[in-house]
């Protein structure tokens, strides 16, 4: 198990490396930030200053040097946008998005898991046909609509929720339920599919054959085996949350990372993108070496293979 | 499924817990309103971007001198009076008993600190490099009360420069950006959370009025559709810049002139386009009118140059270009016939986001031009490749083009836009017509009816003698204003949104 950990972990790494590099050239080959901060009528010599300040006006491998030599200090360098480090604007914005997620997540699991395992008792049925319908249309729907939709429909019309913003519980609930709408959808389905094979499956026969509970056959047998697509699947929706719910975060006016990354990358704030591609990159990062230690937990075979 | 359980539990507890949301409602003196996008930093030396002049100017920090719109002139604010002694040199008298939100005294010291520190290189400041760029000015304090500003070269408009120039404490640090403003403002800034909200609140020690408002907070939503229901639900009190399609009840929705003028920038010195009769054609065959009330607002107005009517130097006297396609049709033939070659292929350079609507705007005039037999090729381009396109050195190559652009004009005179746009020397300028070199210089020099005077004149010859470009609207925004307030928007809050002049209607 440790081995496995710790081949897993050099893998990403690895890629990891490739990732900062790629960000670091690639964001260089959009143009020069002095054009977006200064105005249009800026002198060269304000650009000058502009770009010294900034340290552009060095050739691209010395600003790459300086990074990695910053990025073996923890020094990310500065945000030309806000003046102050880049970590810590990326660092403020980000326990938003997790605790996005960490809600959000749990939440979609529980609800797919039931639901899909439901409609697959009895494939063809009404529950089913309900279920694989409402989970098509989540699966399907513009988030930016939806979000707009419940705005109007909670907030103005009804006025239970507030429109947007931080504050209390009441804010998190109109983002969190939009935010599980896909994901949940697309999880039903996989569940669904997954647990029709596994119910099929000859133990379940010899199960059935045996007396076993209906509840017993689908969440104790079933389930288990039927786990590891779920799983995969699910870890991929976690990380596209974790990068940033951009949607979400731009329709309530969450301070999340998803946002921050797009201003970044419009603005030609090069040290912000590079951090939170850091540190959204080691969060998936995480997130897959805590799906590959559950994959084990879950299939014996992997474990010991 | 017991750790789920447990989550869920606290979940619904803190949600049962908490207030309802009607709780959230405003009341009292306390305002929140709505921005459209969230600051990046609060400097005073900033506070010409909308996004922190709307905040901070005038609230939190002040002027020496503020702008009339209305009347286009100057009034007293921190300083209570002024005088030219010599033509580069200015005498400004300060108010006396003005105390900074620190308890340190306002004094001649601190606004010598002020100009230093927003002139410092170090900081990119938007006051030094839009305003004060190219200007060498230095301040000295005579005595506490009396400042001597000091130009290199006459600067007949020096009190309408130092309205953008706000005072901050000298115990604002020098050489590096501050997120704590420290003015003399009628509000103090409390607090900045990054990505939520920024907070006022009133300042005992204010030296004039004490505004009615006791809190503002100030939050952001990209999103138009939200920020006006916040206003509707009685979460905020008043949004910004709405869409005009959320600009639904005319009880609350106002339009304001934003200061913001749309043209096409033709480029006068590349085939086809420099016939005088291939530019007038261009003007004949866009329907303006057409576009008012469909994808641009209706209460937009059609534009006949770079500056607004509350600018100084505005000609009122140009008269819009008609829609004539049948005229732009013969004076195409006229050219042609000339031999000028007219089928030549003229890119039209648009920027998606320049204004609401304005992929559609740009769709529909390339379809006008064609149709009168112009040959369009549309490219809509990013920020960094429009600015490419849009600024000098140009490309040596470059081929025949109509620029879209929004050009922002809100410090009340016209220098700011004549220069940059129609000098030779000007950033963004396809002209150098010595006439048009000849006038913007002068109006420069002059002051008061002649220096209006003037640019009128430049306005004119760029629009009927030379046709160098086609302007196309004067645009506005939207501004939801919630029930609980009385309040009208004008030009004025493109870049700021004085507190004080808020009165809440009914105080619950």
């Amino acid at each position: 198990m440790g081995n496995f950990i710790y081949k897993r972990s050099l893998q990403s790494l690895l890629s990891l490396a490739l990732l900062i590099i790629l960000v670091f050239f690639l964001a260089r080959l959009t143009g020069s930030p002095a054009d977006l901060y200064l105005p249009l009528d800026a002198t060269e010599e304000m650009r000058d200053q502009f770009n010294q300040r900034f340290g552009f006006d060095d050739p691209v491998y010395v600003q790459f040097g300086r990074f990695v030599v910053g990025l073996l200090q923890f020094d990310l360098g500065e945000s030309i946008q806000y003046s102050k480090p880049a970590v810590q604007v990326v660092l403020q914005a980000f326990p938003t998005t997790l605790m996005l997620a960490a809600i959000t997540m749990p939440i979609v699991i529980a609800v797919a898991i039931v639901t899909g395992s439901l409609a697959a008792f009895r494939p063809g049925g009404m529950f089913d046909r309900i279920a694989s319908l409402i989970s098509l249309i989540g699966a399907s729907t513009p988030n930016f609509w939806i979000a707009i939709v419940g705005v109007i429909v909670f907030a103005v019309w009804l006025r239970v929720l507030p429109t947007s913003g931080t504050g209390t519980p009441w804010h998190w609930v109109l983002p969190i339920a939009v935010l599980c709408l896909r994901p949940t959808g697309v999880l039903v389905q996989v569940v669904r599919s997954s647990m029709i094979t596994a119910l099929s499956s000859a133990y379940v026969k010899t199960a059935r054959a045996k007396g076993v509970r209906s509840r017993a056959i689908v969440f104790v047998h079933a389930l288990r085996n039927a786990l590891l697509p779920v799983i995969t699947v699910a870890s991929d929706q976690a990380a596209g949350i974790v990068n940033g719910a951009v949607i979400v975060e731009t329709v309530f006016g969450f301070p999340g990372i998803g946002k921050l990354m797009i201003d970044s990358v419009l603005l030609r704030d090069f040290a912000v993108i590079q951090a939170a591609v850091l540190v959204t990159a080691l969060a998936v990062f995480i997130i897959n070496i805590v799906v590959d230690i559950t994959y084990a937990l879950v299939d014996p075979r992997i474990r010991h293979s | 499924m017991n750790a789920f359980r447990k989550t869920a539990l606290g979940l619904s507890t803190a949600l049962l817990l908490s207030p309802m949301p009607a709780a959230m409602a405003q009341s009292g003196d306390a305002v929140t309103i709505v921005l459209p996008g969230g600051p990046d930093r609060l400097d005073p030396c900033e506070t010409p971007r909308s996004v922190i002049g709307r905040i901070i100017k005038q609230n939190v920090v002040e002027t020496l001198v503020e702008l009339d719109y209305a009347k286009q002139t100057t009034v007293p604010r921190l300083a209570e009076s002024w005088e030219q002694t010599s033509p580069t040199e200015w005498r400004f008298n300060l108010r006396k008993g003005v105390k900074f939100h620190d308890g340190t005294p306002f004094d001649a010291a601190s606004v010598v600190y002020s100009l230093e520190r927003t002139l410092d290189p170090k900081l990119t400041c938007i006051t030094r490099t839009k305003y004060f760029g190219g200007v060498d000015i230095t301040a000295k304090a005579v005595d506490d009360n009396t400042v001597v500003f000091t130009t290199k070269t006459p600067m007949p408009i020096l009190p309408t420069l130092l309205a953008q120039l706000a005072i901050a404490s000298a115990k604002t640090p020098k050489g590096e950006y501050t997120a704590d403003p420290i003015g003399t403002g009628p509000y103090d800034f409390v607090s900045w959370t990054q990505g939520e909200n920024v907070k006022i609140k009133r300042f005992d020690g204010y030296w004039g009025e004490a505004p009615k408002i006791a809190e503002a907070t100030y939050v952001w939503r990209t999103e138009s559709s939200v920020a006006a229901a916040m206003v509707e639900t009685g979460e905020a009190d008043l949004a910004f810049s709405i869409a005009p399609q959320d600009a639904t009840n005319p009880d609350t929705d106002k339009v304001y002139p934003n200061s913001d003028s749309a043209m096409f920038r033709l480029s006068a010195d590349i085939a086809p386009l420099n016939d005088i009769r291939v530019r007038k054609a261009f003007n004949l065959a866009i329907d303006r009118k057409a576009f008012l009330g469909s994808v641009i607002s209706d209460k937009a107005e059609l534009a006949t140059q770079q500056v607004g009517p509350s600018v100084l130097g505005h000609n009122a006297k140009l008269v819009p270009w008609p829609y004539d396609p049948e005229q732009a049709k013969a004076l195409l033939a006229e050219a042609k016939a000339a031999g000028v070659p007219v089928d030549t292929e003229i890119r039209m350079i648009g920027r998606p986001g320049m204004f609401a609507n304005s992929n559609e705007f740009v769709e529909a005039a390339a379809e006008m031009l064609r149709a009168v037999g112009f040959k369009i090729k549309l490219d809509n381009l990013e920020m960094t490749q429009w600015l490419e396109a849009a600024n000098k050195p140009f490309a040596a190559n470059r081929e025949a083009n109509a620029l879209l652009t929004m050009h922002d004009n809100n410090s009340g005179d016209a220098q700011f836009t004549a220069f940059f746009k129609y000098h030779s020397d000007g950033r963004q300028s396809e002209l150098h017509d010595a006439k048009v070199d000849k006038l913007i210089t002068e109006a420069g020099m002059a002051s008061g009816d002649e220096r209006a005077k003037l640019y009128q004149e430049t306005f004119r010859y760029i629009y009927e003698d030379l046709v160098a470009d086609a302007p196309l609207f004067h645009m506005v925004n939207y501004m939801r204003v919630g029930k609980r307030l009385d309040f009208t928007p004008t030009i004025a809050n493109a870049v700021e949104l004085q507190l004080a002049k808020l009165v809440v209607k009914s105080p619950s």
